[in-house]
């Protein structure tokens, strides 16, 4: 498994341009451009600990989403409690799922185990837009103004923008200690193979369990932080079957089961379809996707290993990972 | 360090990209912004919808004299503005309420239009609104089923078109008038896709149908992407209703009228809820298999002459189909934004909206079979109405009011030629 | 009678599952593949069929021809230009690659047909005929039929034919068909033409009763999946009975529970089915 060792400059300078992006264009589209990148590098990144560290692809990730979606607004329409209030219920929620989930269908292996979770994301949304309390078809809303700040309500896309940033470093680091701790071995040596790694005395039913958990929590919290920021969540936009494409997309376009390969997955994908959107999208013609769906066709042929691995092995030894800067 | 730059580069070129579509507004244009769907599921509609929007426009532009008591129509551009003219900037929100927030932000603080419109599925309405109400543009909205769209204390928000409980309050005079004339409406059965739409106007039918004290026999909700019907529609052969409504989209509509011919079932009466029944594909579809069935519709292309036929001539040269209700409730939408501007005599976003709350267009002025345009406190239109409409051959007939009536209504339908 | 008229329809329903079906099971059994543009194919097989019926006036022999064609020469191309190079990748590149196709060509015949919904004329096959009361639309009578005959066409010429032998020859070692003397890339490469031909061919029989628009290849994309895992990957009978058995589950669900609880049900079922049976129903353990 290889590992990218931190260089701290490196890091620091990376953050340092994601603190100051906000504040360079300060232009109310740019910054929600920047929401919606990071939300998406978030995530991708909680996929990423399933689906890449431990090879296990998950293709209903939108399940874990959808429910960090609805709690927020839910309880907010109930009771009127603040949407944030919301975020540890869909935690406990997720991680309820996925033990129930995860316990039959991570006995699946490969595409068996891709097929299982669309299915059961399709059956929660199929079931979600028939329940009344939950808004059926017509979806929830949050707070049109704010009562105070703690409804997260805000009226420009900054404090956004910084709240989605701590919560993307809390998962780097948390995936970075994964990585240096026998988990993250553990990760490896099963998606390198399962009986190879239950030979060698890895526990690996627990150790799937215990990765899916992970990532279904931070998956939660990225749909909480969609719905509090966007103020609206239905079936489909909380579990529908392209979220979870997206997760898989940005993962693998940067390189899945590396640290900063959501990352540059997403500083990719996002860019790539809001300009697309941006220069075809009035026209109406579809060019927006044809564009969209070439380059991920190019990247997939030429660049399979996602542009992370390609930025490796073009870029002079000097500057990749595990040198010292 | 170095792949720390490639990222502040890649974050700076970004931003970059975009710079371009920052154009200072110029001082003799209105900049319209509309938010609809041009691709995904609703892309059609969308589609439609735009060049309808597109022919507005022109007619606002443009001096058309032809066009009788259509407001705007006989100046070219907005004469409280000295001429000024419309100019429509066109997004695509795909159908995803995320990205038509997105877009309503460009709109505003890129684009600097002065007004919005938009957004066709209710999920995006509700987003996109509250980037206007939050940035105090007004926003029209054209089409949007949720009843709730209106009625959040939103102060920037108007809607053009009748709702779910006024085309629910429709069926139900047209039932009691079919009642007195002798008609037997034992019971209904109500068919919805599942979606926004379908859903809330069952929901609206279902509370009228309860106030007017007709029997709901069955309530059938179903996916509009099915590929096959064939069991609604033995259901609803099983519940024998005397009238079968249909809220449906294209497909779905299409593959109903074909299903109930297949299995030989032919209730006396179908009424199709707009959307589907009204998508340009659906008659030449279904023409020989659907004789008499009713649609909803305040749209009706008229006689050679009058405005509405010029119209949807326009519309024809522009696209090669004829006009559908949707987009038509867009366009009159349109024409009220369009007149409010021009009252308002100016772009600031302020006086625009207090212009549209002062709006008070009278039946004449309109394309459309409202009673008028007017906005209550909500910023929902009070005035507007809706007709039913039957197909006759290879067209649809307006029917029902009477008063409007140009044709008989048959009663039951013919279905298909025996 | 009404129960009997449930059942029918739903074999009738199934048995074009089954044949949009068979083709992603080739593939995903013989490559371990997944192509999510599977349900694309069908897609252009129903406007190939369009253009065939408005330009050439043909009727559902000619066009059902003409897209069997035209999708299997889709499919041996995109074998060549993209899926040879892919395929031994990881797998999250196939996923994207495929992912990437689907949004292409769905995109593509947007840019070039127009998001409007299209419909045939009427054909030959337009039409019910009445069996002992049980009413059968003479299309979907059709295509249920050849549905059959194509997936049992198609297990015949796997496991009786040359070419078939070596078509499962790749599928089970590469290499070692390559020192037998097949080639393996001319093998694959007819397997994808196969297996969107036969989309094709499913894409123009659906036409005759279903009208469209660009995006309609969603739909059957996520059904062919279910019907596929539920066969077992790479069993063409399997596809058969699991899409016969899908079509069934939905019919009868959609009846007694209400069109909205079919998927729900099928779904649930599928989830239950993998937990017991993780191969599928004819899939080797």
């Amino acid at each position: 498994m290889k590992k990218p060792s931190v260089v701290r400059p490196k890091i620091l300078l990376l953050a340092a341009c994601l603190l100051i992006y906000p504040l360079v264009f300060s232009d109310a589209f740019y910054r929600d451009i920047g929401v919606t990148f990071l939300l998406a590098a978030i995530s991708a990144s909680a996929w990423n600990i399933v689906g890449g560290y431990a090879g296990q692809v998950s293709v209903g990730h939108s399940m874990f989403y959808g429910i960090g979606a609805y709690a927020p607004l839910l309880f907010y329409q109930l009771w009127g409690w603040p949407p944030m209030f919301g975020i540890p219920i869909g935690i406990v929620c997720s991680l309820l799922l996925a033990i129930v989930i995860g316990a039959p269908t991570l006995r699946l292996t490969g595409h068996y185990f891709s097929m299982a979770t669309i299915a059961v994301a399709e059956l929660i949304r199929i079931f979600t837009g028939t329940w009344d309390l939950v808004g059926a078809a017509i979806g929830l809303q949050g707070p049109a103004v704010a009562r105070g700040w703690w409804d997260l309500t805000f009226r420009g896309e900054l404090p956004y923008y910084y709240i989605f940033l701590g919560v993307l470093a809390v998962l780097l680091y948390v995936t970075y200690a994964i990585e240096r701790r026998r988990f993250g071995y553990y990760l490896g040596a099963i998606k390198a193979g399962e009986r190879a790694a239950r030979s060698l005395g890895v526990p690996v039913r627990k150790t799937k369990i215990e990765a899916l958990m992970l990532s279904a929590t931070f998956t939660s919290i990225a749909g909480s932080l969609y719905s509090i920021k966007t103020g609206f969540i239905d079936p489909e936009s909380g579990f529908g079957i392209l979220i979870s494409v997206q997760m898989v997309i940005i993962a693998a376009l940067g390189g899945a089961g590396t640290l900063f390969g959501p990352l540059v997955g997403a500083l990719i994908l996002i860019p790539l379809q809001t300009a697309t959107n941006t220069w075809f999208g009035g026209s109406g013609s579809g060019l927006t996707y044809i564009l969209y769906g070439g380059i991920i066709v190019l990247i997939a042929r030429f660049e399979p290993g996602g542009l992370f691995e390609l930025w490796e092995r073009i870029a002079p030894a000097r500057w990749k990972s595990g040198h010292a800067a | 360090m170095k792949r720390s730059c490639l990222l502040s580069a890649t974050l700076i070129l970004t931003a970059a990209l975009f710079g371009w579509t920052s154009r200072a507004g110029a001082v003799d244009a209105v900049k319209i912004g509309i938010i609809w769907p041009l691709t995904g599921n609703a892309g059609a509609a969308g589609q439609a919808s735009k060049a309808a929007a597109e022919i507005a426009a022109d007619i606002v532009n443009n001096a058309h004299p032809e066009l009788g008591d259509l407001p705007l129509a006989k100046s070219a551009g907005l004469p409280n503005l000295s001429g000024a003219k419309l100019q429509l900037v066109f997004v695509d929100h795909q159908g995803n309420p995320s990205l038509a927030q997105q877009l309503a932000t460009r709109l505003i603080t890129q684009d600097k239009v002065n007004v919005l419109m938009g957004a066709y599925q209710s999920s995006c309405s509700f987003t996109a609104t509250a980037v206007a109400e939050r940035y105090g543009i007004p926003f029209m909205v054209g089409e949007s089923a949720a009843l709730n769209i209106t009625g959040r204390g939103f102060k920037w928000v108007f809607r053009g078109t009748p709702i779910a409980t006024d085309y629910a309050r429709t069926y139900m005079r047209f039932f009691a008038d079919m009642k007195k004339q002798g008609k037997k409406i034992g019971s209904i059965a109500i068919v919805n896709e599942n979606t926004d739409y379908g859903t809330s106007v069952a929901n609206s039918i279902i509370d009228e149908a309860k106030k007017a004290n007709i029997p709901v026999a069955i309530r059938i909700p179903y996916s509009a992407s099915s590929t096959d019907v064939s069991a609604q529609v033995l259901q609803l052969k099983e519940k024998q209703p005397d009238v079968v409504i249909f809220i449906s989209y294209t497909a779905d509509s299409i593959l109903y009228m074909k299903t109930m011919r297949n299995l030989g079932y032919k209730p006396p009466m179908v009424i199709g809820d707009d959307s589907g029944f009204s998508d340009p594909s659906f008659v030449p579809a279904v023409a020989d298999v659907a004789q008499g069935v009713m649609n909803r519709s305040a749209w009706v292309i008229g006689k050679p002459g009058s405005t509405t036929y010029k119209i949807n001539e326009m519309y024809k040269a522009k696209t090669g189909r004829d006009l559908d209700d949707t987009s038509a409730r867009n366009m009159q939408s349109f024409f009220a934004l369009a007149d409010a501007i021009n009252r308002a005599g100016s772009t600031e976003p302020e006086k625009i909206r207090v212009a549209l709350t002062q709006t008070d267009l009278k039946a004449n002025q309109l394309m459309m079979g409202y009673q008028g345009v007017k906005f209550d406190k909500t910023g929902q239109n009070i005035l507007a109405a809706t007709y039913l409409i039957q197909l006759h051959g290879k067209k649809y007939e307006l029917v029902w009011p009477d008063k409007a009536a140009d044709a008989k209504l048959e009663w039951p339908m013919a279905g298909w030629a025996k | 009678m009404l129960f009997l008229q449930v059942i029918v329809g739903g074999l009738l329903l199934g048995a074009i599952y089954a044949l949009f079906s068979s083709g992603l099971t080739l593939i995903w059994g013989m490559m371990n593949f997944i192509n999510f543009a599977h349900g694309e194919f069908v897609m252009l097989g129903m406007y190939v069929s369009l253009l065939v019926v408005v330009w050439l006036s043909g009727g559902p022999a000619a066009f059902g021809f003409a897209a069997a064609v035209a999708l299997f020469v889709l499919g041996v191309i995109i074998y060549a230009g993209l899926i040879r190079h892919v395929m031994r990748g990881p797998m999250l590149a196939q996923i994207l690659s495929t992912f990437g196709l689907a949004l292409l060509l769905r995109y593509t015949a947007f840019f070039i047909f127009s998001a409007n919904f299209v419909s045939l004329p009427q054909t030959s096959l337009s039409g019910t005929i009445d069996v002992g009361g049980i009413l059968m639309p003479l299309a979907q009578l059709v295509s249920g039929v050849l549905a059959i005959v194509l997936t049992v066409g198609l297990h015949f010429m796997l496991t009786r034919t040359t070419i078939g032998s070596r078509l499962l020859a790749v599928s089970e070692d590469r290499n070692a068909a390559m020192l037998m003397g097949i080639r393996p890339n001319r093998m694959q490469a007819l397997a994808w033409g196969l297996s969107a031909g036969a989309a094709g061919i499913a894409g123009a029989l659906m036409a005759i009763s279903y009208p469209w628009s660009p995006s309609v290849g969603e739909t059957f994309g996520l059904t062919a999946f279910v019907v596929v895992a539920l066969g077992g990957f790479g069993s063409v009978p399997g596809a058969l009975y699991a899409g016969l058995i899908i079509g069934l589950i939905q019919a009868i669900s959609a009846f007694w529970l209400g069109p909205i609880y079919k998927d729900i049900v099928v779904y649930a079922l599928f989830v239950a089915l993998l937990w017991l049976r993780p191969q599928g129903l004819m899939g080797k353990a």
